[in-house]
This record gives structure tokens, C-alpha cells and sequence, in this order.
């Protein structure tokens, strides 16, 4: 039982690696943890291409904020 | 989901962990973009996603990379939306770089620019608004032109007339000039209100120049496509240019697609210096820029069509590879590429020359050239030919060739035929073929020509076939594959000539026909037939007729080996006299003759023929002196000694018989020298290039023109001084002479004896009392006895005069052979020790 987790876990660790790799092939700016919560994501049914949109409109609202002066 | 979403908040906002609210108005708006619809395809994202990475690297590693990740990951059972996943990093992917704008053309999308953000911008206008008062020196100059009306024209307006310029046409305030001789200049619209500045008009004449250039290559294509008579070669640039041009059209219109999306803004912004201008627009600066490739590109091909006006054909192909060897990896492309398109016609024509031997080349563009007047020409139709009725009317039996009647005049000289019918024409020799190339193809071509129309070969068709199984397409980047086709198509030709002349036209068996009877190989044959023309051909000349020559050499051949010969050999043995002359002899005149017709009459040519009878008659003299000797020597060894019972002369014939044994050494060394150093020695050089079945017709005749000459040369010991060629076959000709006179004294000597020594019979008898004959006779001959004894004296002493120059001469003989013979016939320095004598008897 604990066998089969653990290869689980571990084919999970290689798939996300795969993808970091993808993503910064692609040239994605997005760091392992954020590329997990999104895959995460998508795997329970998300749009990706909203969910690109969002990430975007996400650093952007980031760089507004880091921007204005607190 | 949502739990999701927060944390993504939380992890890329910072900000948001401490403002709540602000946390949950962007999870809310995130959700709403989130719940629009979706789907992805799998194969459809993959592709996305390569061209993206394609277009960012273009060799491709990264595509592979990706590919290779992608395998990966497919094979992962851990995610279930894998496409999807790949989706979103490719949306994200694209994002950060600026979307590009409808425009088609890669090179317009402006370059990557810092994006200021939005709220940068509105500080900086916040800020602008403050500093208003402060003018910057261009707009003070710009102010003081507008008061003075005299400001500079507004970029959108130029650049609208610089489109123009582009297509060759005049615009509004720039147009070409129109008078004949400054053809390449434009000129400047100016007027008071407007002034264009000197550095704008610079940039305008930059531009100019293609437009310049596009009218001259559009003038050129019209030119061509309307005339007639332009070669193949030609339309095929002139296709090319074309297909240029429509390209060069397509950039204008995308030009002009930006430029119609610019006004608004510029004419919005009144000047074109403002900084607000949007970067989607277009100004002349990029226009240049734009335009800067085909700049190249239309100076390359107004080269070529420069290029075309005097050169035509193989000459264009030419001229354009001559620009191939060049640095810039730009023009060596464009050429190469036009070269490619240009050399298309001529590869056809190539084709069909060297693997059919065909010529069809209406506008004579290729480097071979036809002589129209020569025989048929290669237009016409083969299956149009009018041999096949003609043969079987004709004599028959034999494989029916020359019975064209049109040609028969021409067919005549096949060498001819063969040599001046197509021409090698250097210069249109495109080369990247090169020489020897070129030659080869020449020569292929014309072997298949003329097996098809000279040799009437049927089975050519399956050389054909052959041949293209090897050949292939000829295209010009494929240099390599050529020569080697070339290299093949040339040796089944040749190979094919050699076995249409050896096997269906039995040039070998001609060969040996000639060398067995016009240079009398067959010993048997040219006894039999000296024997039983000798008699006929004592007699004057005139009175020979040529149905009694002809009629004995049938005889000769049929008691002779030689009637195990082919018939159609024997057909062409004919036996005739030369013109003669007055007091000439049948010995002079009479010939044989050896009939060849096409086209074996390629090899063996008239020029052949002529040396053949030359040669003939030498030796078949050779041979009668050599025959006449034999009888002399017969008489005066076995007649003399048995019957002649004259003791006071026979010191004489001692002498006499010394005289005819020098003679007999003599003709029998000149004739096992002229048969197996000459003849035997060529001919097996002859025949081992016909084993060898190398090279192509050229060579064939080029082999048997070198048996014939090296035969002919020292056969007639000929000397290669000039002015003294024939001054050795001359004395060997008096030679003769002299042994023939002296042949004739020896047979009156021999009949005066033979009749002495019956008077003498007769006086014994009439001694012993039996009467035996009339006694009155006896007194005349004895008259005639000093007489007869000069003259055999006279013949003997200037025969062996003229044999002791004749070895001199031939010691000293340029030609080995020849020299070698002068050895041989004083093998014992016999006539040297005779002359050195004469010389110490003079001195003492």
C-alpha cells in the first residue's frame, strides 16, 4: 500500500517536473509551486486559457501594486 | 477550486494577504474569466505550441526538446487533462510578448519595446501637465517654420508618394523625370508652402532607386512577353521576374495596408515628429528598411535582364552562374534559386539530347547547333523516313542503308555527315557543365543521333530505354547526379555505336576485307590474279575493258580462299581501271576497288578510299616485280643451266644471276618489312581499340585514320622533311623500273642463248651430217650479242647504283621503321662496302 503511494507521489513529482521544464522552455515565469496550484487546477476541470488569463491578470494587478507607492 | 484560486492569489500578490477585500474582489473577478467555456485539443496545442517555439528558435532545438518533454509526459498517468495543461503554458507563453498586430508580414511587427504600465503612463502625463512651459528647441524651429508658411512636408504625404515611387510611378510631390536622357532622375514638387527637407530627399532617392529598377524588369518582361521568337531560356526568367514582381507587389500592398492604418493617427497629431505616434505606423526610415532586401534583390535581376539584351541562351545561364560564386550568402541564394528556375528549359532540352539524340531547340539556345543542309534533320519524325519501301525495291540482300534517295547525294560522305552536322558551340556552353562535360554530352547526342537516323538502328528505342532507367531528372542543383548521368548515358552510347558498327554493320569484317585485298593479305588471291591477268595487263591500256577485269576477278575469288568470304563482302570487291593515258600500260592502270557505302563510310571515308588505292597500287606493283623475278630466276637458274650450252657466255649469266638474287633480296625484304612491320603491326594496334570498345565514333575514326596513315606512310616510306616526302618512294618506284628492264634484257639474253645454242645444236648436227634446221638464220643474232650485254650490264650496275642511294637514304630515314628497313637490305653492309670501295678507288 505504502509502496504504491510512495510511486504515486513520486510519478507526480515527475510529471510536475516535466512540466516545470515545458514551462520554462516556454518561457512562463511560473515557479514550481504556482505551476502545481495551477495544474492542480486545470486537472478539476478549469479553463487553461482563462486560467492563463487570470495568471496574467494577476502579475499585472501585482506590478500596479508593487508599483504604487504604499 | 476556489481553495485553489486563493492560493494562487495569495502566492503572485503578495499584497493581497494583508488586504482581504482586495483579495476577494480579485478571486472573484479570476472566477468569472475562469467560467468562461473551454476545450483543447491535444494535437492542435502540440502544433501551437511548436510553431511558437519555431518562431523563437528557428533550428529547432527547442521544438525538440519539446517534443521529447511532451512523450514524457504523456506517458505520466498522474494528470488526467494533459492538453489542457499544455494550453495554459502556452497561453501564458505567448502573453508576455506583444500581440501581433493583423498585419501579415513578419517583419512588420515592431520590435519588442518596453511596455510602460499603465500607471507609469499616467504619472508621466501627470508630470508633462507641470512641465508645459518648458519647449524643446525642434518645436521652437517648428513654430518659426509654420509662422514663416514654409514647414516641411508632412511625412504621411511623402511616404504615400514613396509608395508610388516603389511601383515607377510619379507621385503628387515626387515624380521621375520625364525627359529622355536624365531617365533615373526624379524630381521634387516643391512649392512655397511646403520645403522638403534635404535629408528626407535623400532618403526618397534611396527608395527611388527601386522603383527605378522595377520599371526597368517590368519593361523587360513586357517586352519579352510580347515579342516572338524569345528563347526558352528567356521566358523562363522571364517567368521568374514575374513571380518576383508579384511578390514585390504583395510587400507594396502590405505597405500600403500600414500606411492606411497610420493617417488617422498622424493627421491627428498634425506632425510626424510626435512622440505619441503609434509604432504599428510606418514611416519613410522603415520603409527603407523594409524595402532593403529587395533593393538586393531588384539590383540582381536588372543585372540579369541587362544581361539578357545581348546574350542569349546557354550564354544567360551563363551569365547568371557567373554571379553564383559570390561571399554574400544573399545573392549566391537568389541566384542559385533563378539559375534553377532559368536552367529549366535547358535541362530539358539536355534531356532530350542526351537521351534520345534529339535536338529540339527551336530559338538555338543550346550548345550544340544543327547544320540544317546536313542530312535529316532531327525534326523530322523518324517513322517518316523513306527507307522502309525504298529497301526492298532496292538491291536487296544488303541491310539497307543509303537508300534515301534524298540524302543519297549527301549520304555519300557519311563523314561529313558525321562531323559537320551538329556543331560544338563553346559559348553557349553553360559552365557549371563544364568541358569535357559538355563535350561528352556533344558527343552522346550525337552517337544517339546517329544511330537513329544514319545507322537506321531500330533497337535504338531499347538504348533509350536503358539510358533514362539511369538518367533521371537533370536539374541544376544536382551537378553531381548529372555528370554521373552524363557519364553513363555517354558510355551506353558509345558502347551502342561501337556495336552497331561492329555487329550490324560488320565494319570489322570490312576492315579485313580491305586489308586481305587492296592490301593484298590474301597471297592466295593476288597470285591467283596477277597470274591470270598478268597476261592482259601487258597490253595497252586502251585496250582493257572492264568486263574482262571484272570477269577475271571472279575467277580469282572463286579459285582463291577468298570465296569463303561473306558475300557482301565479295559484292564489293570490283576490279577497274584508272584514267588512263596515252602509251600507258594495263599494269598502270588496272585497280581494285572496294565499295563502302553509309555509313560505314563514316570510318572508311573517301579520303580512306584514296589511300587504300594508293597503297594498292604500290604493293600490286611490289607484287608483279616480286612475280616477274620469280619467273626470271626460274628461267635463268633451271633453263639456262639445262639447255643453254653456250660456255663462252656463261660468265655472263654467272652474272646476271648475281644481279637477280640481289633483286629478289632486295623485293623480298621490302616486302616482309612493308607486311608484317607495317601492315600485321597497325592492324593489331586496330583491332585491339575495336576489343577495347572505348570512346565513341570520334575515337573509332580517329583509330582507323591511324592504322591507315602510320600504314600509309611507311608502306610509301614516306619522309616527314618537307619537300622531300615522296624522294624515297620515288627511287623505290625507278627500283623497279630498273629490275623490270633489266628483266626484259635478261629474257632477250636468255632467247638470243636459247637461240645460239640451237645454231649450235644445228652446226654440230650439220657437222655430223644430220640436217637439222635452215642454217641461213644464223647470222643475225650474233649482231644483237654486244648489244644485249650492255644493256643487261647498264640495268645491272644502275640498279645496284640506285639501291646503294636508296640505302643511303634510308639510313638517314626520320622513321625508325624505315631506317630499320635500309638495315635489313644491307644487312652485310654489303652496298656501304661497295660504296667505300668506289670511294678508296676514286681517291687512289
Amino acid at each position: 500500500m505504502s509502496t504504491k503511494e510512495s510511486e504515486r507521489i513520486s510519478s507526480a513529482q515527475q510529471t510536475l517536473d516535466i512540466l516545470h521544464e515545458i514551462s520554462q522552455l516556454l518561457n512562463t515565469r511560473l515557479d514550481k509551486e504556482t505551476l502545481a496550484t495551477c495544474v492542480g487546477m486545470i486537472e478539476s476541470g478549469v479553463n487553461p486559457e482563462a486560467l492563463a488569463a487570470v495568471i496574467q491578470e494577476l502579475w499585472r494587478e501585482n506590478a500596479l501594486l508593487t508599483s504604487v507607492p504604499r | 477550486m476556489s481553495s485553489a484560486l486563493h492560493s494562487l492569489v495569495l502566492s503572485i500578490i503578495p499584497a493581497s494577504r494583508t488586504a482581504e477585500d482586495l483579495k476577494e474582489d480579485i478571486v472573484s473577478h479570476c472566477q468569472e474569466i475562469l467560467n468562461r467555456g473551454h476545450e483543447a485539443d491535444l494535437s492542435q496545442v502540440v502544433d501551437l505550441v511548436k510553431r511558437r517555439l519555431l518562431a523563437t528558435s528557428p533550428n529547432g532545438s527547442s521544438a525538440l526538446k519539446f517534443s521529447n518533454l511532451l512523450s514524457r509526459l504523456l506517458n505520466q498517468p498522474v494528470l488526467s487533462r494533459k492538453p489542457e495543461t499544455i494550453m495554459f503554458l502556452y497561453s501564458l507563453a505567448s502573453s508576455p510578448a506583444a500581440q501581433p498586430s493583423a498585419i501579415l508580414l513578419p517583419l512588420l511587427t515592431s520590435p519588442p519595446y518596453q511596455k510602460t504600465p499603465v500607471i507609469q503612463q499616467v504619472f508621466n502625463d501627470a508630470s508633462k501637465g507641470g512641465m508645459v512651459t518648458v519647449k524643446s528647441k525642434a518645436t521652437l524651429l517648428r513654430d518659426y517654420r509654420s509662422e514663416k508658411s514654409h514647414s516641411h512636408l508632412p511625412e504621411s504625404v511623402l511616404l504615400r508618394d514613396a509608395l508610388y515611387l516603389l511601383q515607377g510611378i510619379s507621385g503628387k510631390f515626387v515624380r521621375f523625370s520625364l525627359t529622355k536622357e536624365e531617365e533615373n532622375r526624379i524630381l521634387f514638387v516643391e512649392d512655397a508652402k511646403w520645403h522638403i527637407p534635404a535629408s528626407t530627399q535623400a532618403l526618397i532617392h534611396r527608395l527611388a532607386e527601386l522603383g527605378y529598377l522595377y520599371s526597368r524588369i517590368e519593361r523587360f518582361v513586357q517586352e519579352r512577353e510580347g515579342a516572338n521568337g524569345v528563347g526558352t531560356i528567356e521566358q523562363s526568367l522571364c517567368h521568374h521576374l514575374h513571380q518576383q514582381l508579384t511578390q514585390y507587389y504583395r510587400l507594396i500592398a502590405m505597405l500600403e495596408t500600414q500606411i492606411s492604418k497610420a493617417p488617422q493617427v498622424s493627421d491627428d497629431s498634425g506632425m510626424s515628429h510626435d512622440g505619441g505616434r503609434d509604432n504599428s505606423g510606418l514611416s519613410l526610415r522603415r520603409l527603407d528598411v523594409w524595402v532593403n532586401e529587395w533593393r538586393l534583390r531588384m539590383r540582381m535581376m536588372s543585372v540579369c535582364v541587362e544581361g539578357a539584351r545581348d546574350t542569349h541562351g546557354g550564354a544567360l545561364v551563363n551569365l547568371i552562374h557567373s554571379y553564383t560564386d559570390n561571399g554574400d550568402p544573399f545573392v549566391r541564394m537568389f541566384t542559385d534559386k533563378l539559375l534553377e528556375e532559368v536552367s529549366r528549359p535547358f535541362f530539358a532540352t539536355l534531356h532530350k539530347w542526351l537521351f534520345s539524340g534529339e535536338l529540339y531547340d527551336p530559338f538555338s539556345e543550346f550548345f550544340v547547333a544543327v547544320d540544317a543542309n546536313m542530312g535529316t534533320t532531327s525534326r523530322v519524325h523518324p517513322s517518316s523516313l523513306l527507307g522502309g519501301v525504298n529497301q526492298i525495291s532496292g538491291d536487296g540482300g544488303f541491310t539497307g542503308i543509303g537508300s534515301d534517295d534524298d540524302f543519297s547525294g549527301l549520304r555519300e560522305n557519311g563523314v561529313k555527315l558525321w562531323e559537320a552536322k551538329y556543331r560544338f558551340r563553346k559559348e553557349m556552353l553553360p559552365m557549371f557543365v563544364g568541358e569535357s562535360f559538355g563535350r561528352k554530352i556533344f558527343s552522346t547526342g550525337k552517337s544517339l543521333n546517329f544511330i537513329r537516323y544514319s545507322c537506321h538502328d531500330s533497337d535504338w528505342v531499347l538504348t533509350r530505354e536503358k539510358m533514362s532507367n539511369t538518367g533521371g531528372l537533370l536539374q541544376y542543383n544536382d551537378i553531381g547526379g548529372l555528370e554521373r548521368s552524363i557519364d553513363t548515358a555517354y558510355r551506353i552510347a558509345s558502347h551502342r555505336l561501337f556495336e552497331v558498327f561492329v555487329e550490324k554493320f560488320r565494319l570489322l569484317d570490312h576492315l579485313s576485307a580491305l586489308k586481305n585485298y587492296l592490301l593484298l593479305g590474301h597471297g592466295d588471291f593476288a597470285d591467283q590474279l596477277m597470274e591470270t591477268l598478268g597476261p592482259s595487263l601487258a597490253r595497252p591500256a586502251n585496250t582493257l575493258y572492264r568486263h574482262n577485269l571484272t570477269a577475271t576477278l571472279e575467277s580469282a575469288i572463286r579459285s582463291s580462299n577468298a570465296h569463303k568470304d561473306p558475300v557482301d563482302v565479295l559484292r564489293r570487291l570490283d576490279a577497274r581501271m584508272l584514267e588512263y593515258s596515252h602509251g600507258e600500260i594495263g599494269w598502270d592502270v588496272f585497280t581494285l576497288e572496294y565499295k563502302v557505302d553509309a555509313p560505314i563510310d563514316t570510318v572508311l571515308d573517301a579520303d580512306a578510299m584514296e589511300k587504300y588505292l594508293k597503297l594498292f597500287k604500290h604493293l600490286w606493283q611490289m607484287r608483279r616485280i616480286d612475280k616477274a623475278l620469280d619467273q626470271s630466276w626460274m628461267r635463268i637458274i633451271g633453263g639456262a643451266r639445262a639447255f643453254l650450252r653456250v660456255p663462252d657466255l656463261e660468265p655472263k649469266w654467272h652474272k646476271t644471276r648475281l644481279v637477280v638474287a640481289e633483286m629478289i633480296h632486295f623485293i623480298r625484304q621490302v616486302e616482309a618489312y612493308c607486311r608484317l612491320e607495317v601492315i600485321e603491326c597497325s592492324w593489331k594496334g586496330l583491332i585491339d581499340f575495336l576489343n577495347k570498345k572505348e570512346g565513341d565514333l570520334d575515337a573509332l575514326i580517329e583509330a582507323h585514320r591511324l592504322y591507315l596513315d602510320r600504314v600509309t606512310k611507311k608502306v610509301l616510306l614516306w619522309n616527314s622533311k618537307p619537300g622531300k616526302e615522296d624522294i624515297v618512294l620515288f627511287q623505290v618506284k625507278e627500283i623497279f623500273l630498273v629490275i623490270l628492264q633489266f628483266r626484259e634484257a635478261a629474257d632477250n639474253f636468255y632467247n638470243y642463248c636459247l637461240s645460239e645454242s640451237s645454231r649450235r645444236d644445228q652446226d654440230m648436227d650439220a657437222d655430223r651430217g644430220v640436217y637439222t634446221g635452215n642454217p641461213q638464220v644464223r647470222n643475225q643474232p650474233q649482231d644483237a650479242l654486244p648489244g644485249l650485254l650492255s644493256r643487261l650490264n647498264e640495268y645491272g650496275s644502275t640498279y645496284s647504283d640506285r639501291v646503294q642511294f636508296l640505302v643511303q637514304h634510308l639510313q638517314v630515314h626520320p622513321d625508325l621503321d624505315c631506317r630499320f628497313l635500309g638495315i635489313r637490305l644491307s644487312f652485310s653492309e654489303f652496298y656501304k662496302s661497295k660504296k667505300d670501295q668506289n670511294l678508296h678507288q676514286q681517291r687512289s
